[in-house]
């Protein structure tokens, strides 16, 4: 039996052989319904694309004021590093190191590892961390809440509207278009053909030397 | 597309990190495509799962009694619990919002400690269950922890923005164990292994 048509789905264990599926075809598992495979078109090419453009954005959302608010005659404007700030010099660093994980560290890292990975595909480089770096990303995914800080600014400002006029910055713009990338960029990565990318680059590297 | 029965009765090994499926031999491990180490089901699943979801339980009691912020107008205090800044907010006509925050900060952990409570006593128990409703339960619950993180990363934008010589938020002991609570919900999630359900059919 040759173990590589076949796979087993991760959240049943059914083993499936599996036909290679077409771009845009979704393979769902026959007996848990989980979605198996979906390839992408031109996958690595826009994992590359959209991480560079991750990175760019990255600077101006997290420097860039957000929202701020009017009081008394003094204004008062956020960014992602200035919450987390206050939250520490309260004593709450626990609360804020988990805010500056999620909302800053581990959203960068994850466009860090995505372009460095779908660089190293693109420029057919073979390079040993691929694999660690991989594992990484895919260990990250879940910790990535840049969407879910979205709707708490919205609940935030809907809050703050009570009590005074809002004050909407270049950073919110940015940052808005900074989960819009990265929802494409983790739509547009195809984990499996990665992974079958780097065992083909470590093989053809291994022949090689 | 052909099925055939679970994978490892059949003598293969699902690599956790990369996919790969590997026949189980004597000398093998370490997936060969991805080197982390194997497993046929996710180790101490059960255990695991069971010792964060009872460490979540007692710090949701924390989390609901103590204020999560405390609002300080020209020095008078005012303390709000999760529940209690939900109210205000459906008190001063915001319901849409209210009832977000409500599904977030409230519904949404109880549900997932409900839910994993019921997933593990299906297992230990071997109840005849249908597996692919409770998996598909299982998915449920997995993707909408990291929601309920909504209220801390608000908590975050208040403190930050509402600090005047005389009117200020405060972040309450309450915030830290919801953050706990929300944290260690999801790594039990992540932790249960959902071929168990499957195992016992």
């Amino acid at each position: 039996m040759n173990s590589t048509s076949y796979q087993a789905c991760p959240e049943c264990d059914l083993l499936i052989d599996l036909v290679q599926p077409e771009i845009g075809e979704k393979i769902h598992c026959p007996r848990c319904g989980l979605l198996l495979l979906r390839p992408r078109k031109q996958s690595i090419e826009r994992t590359f694309a959209l991480s560079i453009a991750g990175l760019i954005l990255f600077v101006p959302a997290n420097f860039l004021p957000m929202v701020g608010i009017t009081l008394l005659g003094k204004a008062n404007t956020g960014i992602l590093l200035s919450g987390v700030i206050s939250l520490f010099n309260e004593n709450m660093w626990p609360v804020s190191i988990v805010v500056f994980l999620a909302s800053i560290l581990f959203p960068l890292a994850h466009i860090s590892l995505s372009l460095l990975i779908s660089g190293h595909l693109y420029f057919n480089r073979c390079n040993r961390n691929l694999v660690s770096w991989m594992r990484w990303m895919h260990h990250l995914d879940e910790w990535v809440m840049l969407e879910v800080y979205m709707l708490s600014i919205i609940v935030a400002c809907v809050k703050l509207m009570a009590i005074s006029p809002l004050i909407i910055g270049w950073g919110l713009y940015a940052f808005i278009a900074l989960i819009i990338v990265t929802a494409l960029l983790t739509s547009s990565l195809d984990k499996e053909l990665f992974w079958q990318r780097i065992e083909q680059l470590s093989r053809d590297n291994n022949h090689a030397s | 597309m052909r099925a055939k029965q679970c994978a490892l009765k059949q003598g293969f090994i699902n690599c956790h990190d990369c996919g790969y499926l590997v026949k189980i031999t004597q000398q093998l491990s370490s997936c060969p495509r991805c080197h982390s180490h194997l497993h046929e089901r996710k180790p101490h699943s059960l255990q695991r799962t069971c010792a964060l979801l009872l460490s979540s339980f007692f710090l949701y009691i924390p989390a609901n009694i103590f204020p999560i912020m405390t609002v300080t107008q020209f020095g008078t205090g005012d303390a709000h619990t999760i529940a209690g800044g939900i109210i205000e907010l459906i008190d001063g006509g915001m319901i849409p919002i209210g009832l977000l925050v409500l599904v977030a900060s409230i519904l949404v952990p109880s549900s997932k400690l409900i839910g994993i409570s019921l997933l593990l006593l299906s297992v230990h128990f071997r109840w005849k269950i249908n597996a692919r409703r409770w998996t598909f339960m299982y998915r449920v619950i997995a993707f909408i922890g990291r929601w309920s993180m909504l209220d801390i990363f608000m908590i975050s934008i208040l403190v930050d923005l509402v600090d005047f010589t005389g009117v200020q938020i405060i972040a309450g002991p309450a915030a830290i164990a919801f953050a706990a609570v929300v944290i260690l919900t999801m790594f039990a999630a992540e932790n249960f292994d959902p071929r168990l359900l499957w195992d016992n059919q």
